[in-house]
C-alpha cells in the first residue's frame, strides 16, 4: 500500500506528459510500466517523491520502421516487443531478449523497454541488448528532442545520464544484420539475471568477421562492451576465435557487480561462459544467415 | 468399518475425492482474514528499528499524533504498563533452555534489524503508514553478533543481559560409547553441512484483528493461526481475562507451515490495542516483514564409524543452530526434534548427538516444517554416501545395510523415540520399480567419459510426527463432536484446523463411510473456539490422527443408534443393519431400507417407541489420543514424544554445469510411506510443497544480510522460491505402512519431502562433484558455491 498521498497523472500524449513534469520535475516520478516504481512506492522506499506521471497512455508504445531504423517506443512492453513480426525478424535479439525476461508473463504485459532503461539496474535484461545493438535513445525535454546512444544514457547502477525533466520516449535501432545470441545465467525462474550475454556477429561475402558485437549484461554496474571485434573482424570464424572473444569478455570485467544473488568474484567467473554461448550461438545463426543469403 | 463396508462396497476413504470447497479457492470466495472488514475498525502499523542491536533511548511521536486519522501512537514501555511479557507457547526451561519473556513491542533495546518498536493506530491503513513515517526512533547502536559461532565467543555482545550468555538452550542425545565402537570399528569417517537460513514464507502473511467490546468485557480475536484454543488460552493469560471471555476465529489461511501456530508478538498487541482505542484493530504484516522470521541456519560437524562390509556402527555429532532473536513460538524447539529425529532410521550401537542453539542479531526463528527434523537426514544421509564413497559400495547397498529392518518394529532408537512401523528397504524397492538405477549408472559414467557432471542421490527420512509435549499445548489427541440432525444432515465440528491441505475434506470423508452418507450432507467446521470443542489445531502433522481419528469415534456411535432406530423400523436385529448412500438397509436384502433422514427423524420424535432405552437424540463428542508418547523419562531421563513416524525415500538425478556451477534437477523419484492415506490427492499435494520447500531449501532459498545485519532478502526477486518452472515432474509413489497405534492406520504427511529432497540434493551434487576431487557441504547449493568448489578442486 501506497503510504504518503501523491498526485498521479495519465498525460494522453508526449506534450502534455512533458509539461506536466516540468511543474515539479524534482519530486515527480515516471512510470513506465510499474513493475518497479510501483513496488518501490508500495514498501515506501521511493515515498519521497509525491507526483507520479504516467506515461502508459502518452503514446510511446509504438513499434515501426523507418527505412534501415527500427524506432521502439519507450512505452513497449515485453509482451509487445515478443509479439512484434517487425521486432521478431529485424531485431530478432531483442525479441529473444524479450521472450526470456524474468518474472513471467504478468511481468512481461506489464514490464517496458524504456523503463528497464530508464531505472538502469544492473541486473536487467534490456539495457545489455539495447547497447549490443547500438541503440540510440530518444529523449524529450523542455529544449526539444536529443539523441544519445544507450551505453552512454546509462551512467551507474540505478543511474542514468537522464535529467529530471526529460522524458526517455524510445530507440532508433538500426537493423544490425547477422546472427545473434543471447545467452542468459540466473538462479531461478524469479531471479534477476545474474549475467546475460548479447553478440551479434556478421560475415562478410567471403565469410570473414565483418561486425563482432558483444556486451554484457548484469556482470558490472553498467552494460560492459566488450571489444571483440579487436580479436575478430576479419577473420574467419572457429572455436578458437569465439575462444579467444570469450576470454576477452573475461579480461574485461575490471569492477563486477555485487549484489544479495551472487557476488562480483562469481559474476566475473561467468563472464567467459556466459560469452561463449552466446557467441556460439551468434555463430550459428551468422552462418545460417550468411547461407540464406547465397 | 463393519458399517460401511458392504452394499457395493465403494467407500470416500481412500479416495482421492476432491475438496469440498475448492471451487471457492479457486474462484476467489474465500474470505481471508484481510477480507474481514468490521464496523469501526481501525489500522495498526509498525514502526521497526534499521538498527540489529541498539537501545532504545527514545520514541517521540509528536509529529505523528497530531496527524488525521491518527489514534494512537505507542512505544514499547507504554504497552509494558497494560500487560507483561507474552506467554510462551513452549517454554525452554524445562528442557534446560533460558526463560524468554518478550513484551509485544521491546521496552529498552531492539535485537534484529526490522523489530518493531512502536506502532500507530489510525483510522485507514494508509493514514496509519503516512504517520508511522513521522514517529522518530531514537536508538543507541550496540555491536552486532550474526554468526552462531562469533555469538557463544568469549566477549561477545549478548542479546538479552539476563542470561549472562547467547546460548538459548543446547543439550545432548542418544546412547552407547561412541569411541569404544568406533575403536572397534574398520574405518572413521567425519564431515560438515552448514543449511542456510530459509524463511516459511507462505503466501498470506500473517493478519490479526482483535475486536474488545467494553461493555460485553469481551475480545473477538481473527487472525492466522493454527492454533485457535491454545491461543485464546494464552491471551486469557496474556490479557488477564477468563478464557470464556475471548472468542478465537481462525479464518481459513494461506498457507502455515507452522509460521501461524501461535506466540507472535502482534497477536497480543492487536487485542492491547484494541482494548485502548475501544475499536477493532486490524494488523496485516508486509511481505518483508514475513521473510524476517526464518529457520535452520544450522551447521553440523559429525564422525562415524564403519566397517569395510559397509555397516555404519557408529556416528557422533554436533550441531550449532543459528535462532535469530528469541521468539515465544517455541520455535527453539527444532533443534531438540532435530537432535530427537537422528540417527534417522538407521540402527547403530552407538549414537552421541550434542546441540547448542544461540541467538543472534537476526530476526527470530520460526517453526517451519519440518521442524528441524531436515538436519537429521542431511546429516545420516550424507554419513551413508561418505560411508559409499570410502567402501566402494552402491551408496543404495549401504542404506540397506543399515536400515532398521522391517521386521524389528517398534524399535527404540538411540535418541529413545520409539518407531512405530516401518519398511524402509521396501521404499528403495518401490524407487527401483519406478527407476531403471542401474542403467542411471551407466549413463553416468558415459557422460563423465564426455566431461558431463551427471549425479545421483538419495535422501531417506524419518519424520517423528504427532508430537505430544508435556507441559505445552501442543497435544497428540483432539476431540470431535458429530452431529445429525433430524434431517439426515451431518455436522462435524473438530478441534483441529486445516492449513489449506484439505483435512477438513479427508475428515469428512471419515466421517461420511462410518455414517453411510454422502459427503453432499456432511459439513465440517473448524477454527472458532465458541463453536469447535477444544483442541491443539494444525500442528506436528497430526491432523487426520486426532481430528479424523476422534470424529471416527464420534461417528461410530451416531452409526451404533442409527442401526437400533432402522433395526426396530425394519424389524431385524441393528446388527444386520448396513448404513451405506444415505440408505439404512437390511444386509443382502437391499429393497428393504429406509433412507437415514427418515431414521434420524424417527429417532428425534418417536425414538421413545422405536427405541425405548436409547437417548434420543444423534450427538457424540469423542476425544482420540494416541497413547504410544510417553512423558514419564525412561531410565536415561528420556521421553517419547511422538506419536507417528512417515519415512520417504528419495533419488535425484542432477546435471551440474562446470563452468558455471548451475544445477539441473532432471529426475527426482519419491516413495513416501505415511500409512494408510484417507485422500491420496492430498497426501500427493502435500509432499509436492514439501518437495518444493525442500528443493528450494537445497538450491536456492537463502535469507541474507549484510554485516550490520540489515536483511538483504526482503522479496521474492531476492528470496528465490522455486516456480513451477524450476521443478522437473515429480514421479511418486507410495508404500503403506500402517501405524499399529492409529485406529485408521495413518501417519503424518504433513512435513514430508522437505529433509529428503534437501538430502538426495546434496548427495546428487556431491556424486556429480566427484570427477573433479570437489564437494559441497553448504546449502543452499548456489551456483557460487558449487563453481567454487570445482575451481578450489582445480587449483
Amino acid at each position: 500500500m501506497i503510504a504518503a498521498a501523491l498526485r498521479y497523472d495519465l498525460p494522453r500524449d508526449l506534450d502534455e506528459a512533458l509539461a506536466l513534469l516540468s511543474q515539479d520535475p524534482a519530486t515527480t516520478r515516471l512510470l513506465g510500466g510499474g513493475t518497479w516504481l510501483v513496488p518501490e512506492l508500495n514498501r515506501g522506499v521511493v515515498n519521497a517523491d509525491r507526483r507520479v506521471v504516467d506515461l502508459r497512455r502518452a503514446g510511446l508504445g509504438e513499434i515501426r520502421a523507418d527505412g534501415d531504423v527500427i524506432h521502439v517506443g519507450a512505452t513497449c512492453s515485453y509482451a509487445a516487443l515478443e509479439a512484434s513480426e517487425l521486432i521478431a525478424s529485424r531485431l530478432p535479439l531483442l525479441h529473444a531478449m524479450a521472450v526470456g525476461v524474468t518474472g513471467g508473463r504478468q511481468i512481461r504485459n506489464q514490464g517496458t523497454i524504456g523503463g528497464s532503461v530508464a531505472a538502469a539496474r544492473p541486473q536487467s535484461d534490456a539495457p545489455g541488448a539495447l547497447c549490443a545493438l547500438d541503440a540510440a535513445a530518444v529523449i524529450a525535454g523542455p529544449g526539444g528532442t536529443r539523441r544519445v546512444a544507450v551505453v552512454e544514457l546509462l551512467s551507474g547502477a540505478m543511474r542514468t545520464t537522464l535529467r529530471r525533466d526529460e522524458i526517455l520516449v524510445g530507440f532508433e535501432i538500426e537493423q544490425p544484420g547477422g546472427g545473434h545470441g543471447y545467452h542468459k545465467l540466473k538462479r531461478a525462474a524469479g531471479s534477476w539475471p545474474i549475467a546475460t550475454a548479447a553478440a551479434i556477429l556478421r560475415l562478410d561475402g567471403d565469410g570473414l568477421i565483418d561486425r563482432a558485437t558483444l556486451v554484457l549484461g548484469g556482470v558490472c554496474a553498467t552494460p560492459l562492451v566488450v571489444p571483440v571485434a579487436d580479436v575478430m573482424a576479419g577473420h574467419r570464424i572457429d572455436d578458437d576465435l569465439i575462444a579467444a572473444a570469450a576470454q576477452c569478455a573475461a579480461d574485461a570485467v575490471t569492477e563486477p557487480w555485487c549484489d544479495e544473488l551472487a557476488t562480483g568474484r562469481y559474476r566475473a567467473a561467468v563472464a567467459r561462459p556466459v560469452a561463449h554461448r552466446a557467441l556460439i550461438a551468434a555463430q550459428s545463426a551468422a552462418i545460417q544467415q550468411r547461407r540464406s543469403q547465397l | 468399518m463393519s458399517a460401511t463396508e458392504v452394499v457395493d462396497g465403494k467407500l470416500y476413504a481412500g479416495a482421492s475425492v476432491r475438496r469440498h470447497d475448492g471451487d471457492r479457492y479457486l474462484r476467489g470466495r474465500v474470505a481471508y482474514t484481510d477480507d474481514i472488514v468490521l464496523p469501526g475498525m481501525v489500522h495498526a502499523v509498525l514502526v521497526r528499528s534499521e538498527l540489529a542491536h541498539a537501545r532504545i533511548v527514545g520514541v517521540d511521536a509528536d509529529a505523528a499524533r497530531e496527524q488525521p486519522g491518527v489514534l494512537a501512537v505507542l512505544s514499547g514501555a507504554e504497552l509494558a504498563r497494560h500487560a507483561g511479557p507474552i506467554p510462551n507457547a513452549m517454554d525452554p526451561v524445562p528442557v534446560g533452555g533460558q526463560p524468554i519473556a518478550l513484551h509485544c513491542l521491546p521496552v529498552d533495546k531492539v535485537v534484529y534489524a526490522g523489530q518493531p518498536v512502536a506502532v500507530v493506530v489510525a483510522e485507514t491503513r494508509t493514514a496509519a503508514l503516512a504517520a508511522a513515517e513521522l514517529v522518530a526512533v531514537s536508538l543507541e547502536a550496540l555491536p552486532v553478533v550474526l554468526d552462531a559461532e562469533a555469538a557463544l565467543a568469549d566477549g561477545a555482545p549478548l542479546l538479552y543481559e539476563e542470561w549472562g550468555t547467547n546460548l538459548l538452550l543446547s543439550g545432548t542425545a542418544g546412547e552407547g560409547d561412541y569411541d569404544a565402537v568406533a575403536a572397534a570399528s574398520d574405518h572413521r569417517i567425519d564431515g560438515a553441512i552448514t543449511t542456510g537460513r530459509s524463511a516459511p514464507a507462505p503466501m498470506e502473511p500473517r493478519a490479526y484483528i482483535a475486536d474488545w467490546d467494553a461493555r460485553e468485557e469481551r475480545m473477538t480475536w481473527y487472525g492466522t493461526t493454527q492454533a485457535p484454543h491454545p491461543l485464546r488460552h494464552s491471551l486469557a493469560g496474556y490479557l488477564g481475562l477468563r478464557e470464556r471471555q475471548i472468542h478465537v476465529v481462525a479464518p481459513p489461511v494461506g498457507g502455515s507451515f507452522g509460521y501461524k501456530n501461535f506466540g507472535h508478538p502482534e497477536e497480543y498487541l492487536v487485542c492491547l490495542l484494541s482494548r485502548l482505542v475501544e475499536r477493532p484493530v486490524k494488523f496485516v504484516e508486509d511481505r518483508m516483514s514475513s521473510l524476517r522470521y526464518g529457520a535452520k541456519d544450522t551447521r553440523m560437524t559429525f564422525q562415524a564409524a564403519f566397517d569395510a562390509d559397509g555397516r555404519v556402527r557408529a556416528v557422533s555429532c554436533a550441531l550449532l543452530a543459528n535462532h535469530g532473536a528469541a521468539a515465544a513460538t517455541g520455535a527453539f524447539g527444532m533443534a531438540f526434534a532435530a537432535s530427537l529425529a537422528l540417527p534417522s532410521g538407521y540402527a547403530l550401537e552407538a549414537f552421541h548427538g550434542e546441540y547448542r542453539l544461540a541467538v543472534t542479531n537476526k530476526g527470530p526463528w520460526s517453526p517451519m516444517r519440518p521442524f528441524g527434523k531436515e538436519t537429521a537426514s542431511l546429516l545420516m544421509e550424507r554419513v551413508m554416501d561418505l560411508v559409499a564413497e570410502r567402501t566402494g559400495l552402491d551408496p543404495a547397498d549401504v542404506r540397506r545395510r543399515n536400515w532398521i529392518p522391517a521386521d524389528r518394529f517398534p524399535y527404540a532408537t538411540t535418541t529413545g523415540l520409539e518407531l512405530d512401523s516401518g519398511d524402509y528397504a521396501g521404499l528403495l524397492d518401490k524407487v527401483l520399480e519406478v527407476w531403471d538405477y542401474p542403467a542411471a549408472r551407466v549413463e553416468q559414467t558415459r557422460a563423465r567419459e564426455d566431461g558431463r557432471l551427471l549425479g545421483i542421490g538419495f535422501g531417506f527420512e524419518v519424520l517423528p510426527e504427532g508430537a505430544d509435549i508435556p507441559g505445552a499445548l501442543i497435544g497428540a489427541s483432539d476431540i470431535s463432536t458429530v452431529r445429525m440432525d433430524p434431517s439426515g444432515e451431518v455436522e462435524v465440528l473438530t478441534g483441529v484446523t486445516s492449513p489449506g491441505n484439505g483435512n477438513d475434506t479427508a475428515i469428512m470423508q471419515i466421517v461420511a463411510d462410518r455414517l453411510g452418507v454422502l459427503m453432499s450432507e456432511v459439513r465440517i467446521v473448524q477454527g472458532d473456539t465458541e463453536r469447535c470443542p477444544f483442541g491443539f489445531g494444525n500442528v506436528s502433522s497430526r491432523g487426520i490422527l486426532t481430528g479424523g481419528g476422534s470424529a471416527a469415534l464420534a461417528a461410530d456411535d451416531i452409526a451404533v443408534k442409527l442401526r437400533r432406530v432402522a433395526g426396530a423400523m425394519l424389524e431385524v436385529d441393528a446388527e444386520r443393519i448396513v448404513l451405506h448412500g444415505g440408505m439404512a438397509a437390511v444386509a443382502d436384502e437391499p429393497e428393504r431400507a429406509l433412507p437415514l433422514g427418515v431414521v434420524a427423524h424417527s429417532l428425534y420424535t418417536i425414538g421413545g417407541i422405536l427405541v425405548p432405552d436409547l437417548e434420543p437424540t444423534l450427538e457424540s463428542t469423542r476425544t482420540f489420543q494416541m497413547r504410544n508418547v510417553r512423558h514419564h523419562p525412561d531410565e536415561h531421563g528420556r521421553i517419547m514424544p511422538f506419536s507417528t513416524f512417515s519415512n520417504g525415500l528419495y533419488v535425484a538425478l542432477v546435471e551440474v554445469d562446470p563452468a558455471t556451477g548451475v544445477i539441473e534437477l532432471q529426475r527426482h523419484v519419491m516413495a513416501h510411506d505415511c500409512g494408510v492415506m484417507i485422500n491420496p490427492r492430498f497426501v500427493a499435494g502435500q509432499f509436492t510443497g514439501g518437495v518444493v520447500t525442500g528443493l528450494g531449501a537445497a538450491l536456492d532459498e537463502e535469507v541474507v544480510h549484510d554485516a550490520d545485519g540489515v536483511q538483504r532478502t526482503d522479496v521474492f526477486k531476492s528470496y528465490l522460491l522455486p516456480r513451477a518452472t524450476d521443478v522437473p515432474r515429480f514421479e511418486m509413489v507410495h508404500q503403506v505402512t500402517p501405524s499399529p497405534f492409529t485406529p485408521l492406520g495413518t501417519k503424518g504427511a504433513g512435513e514430508g519431502g522437505v529433509a529428503c529432497s534437501m538430502a538426495a540434493l546434496l548427495n546428487a551434487v556431491n556424486d556429480a562433484l566427484r570427477p573433479l576431487g570437489a564437494q559441497v557441504d553448504e546449502l543452499p547449493l548456489t551456483p557460487e558455491r558449487v563453481l567454487d568448489a570445482i575451481l578450489e578442486a582445480r587449483a
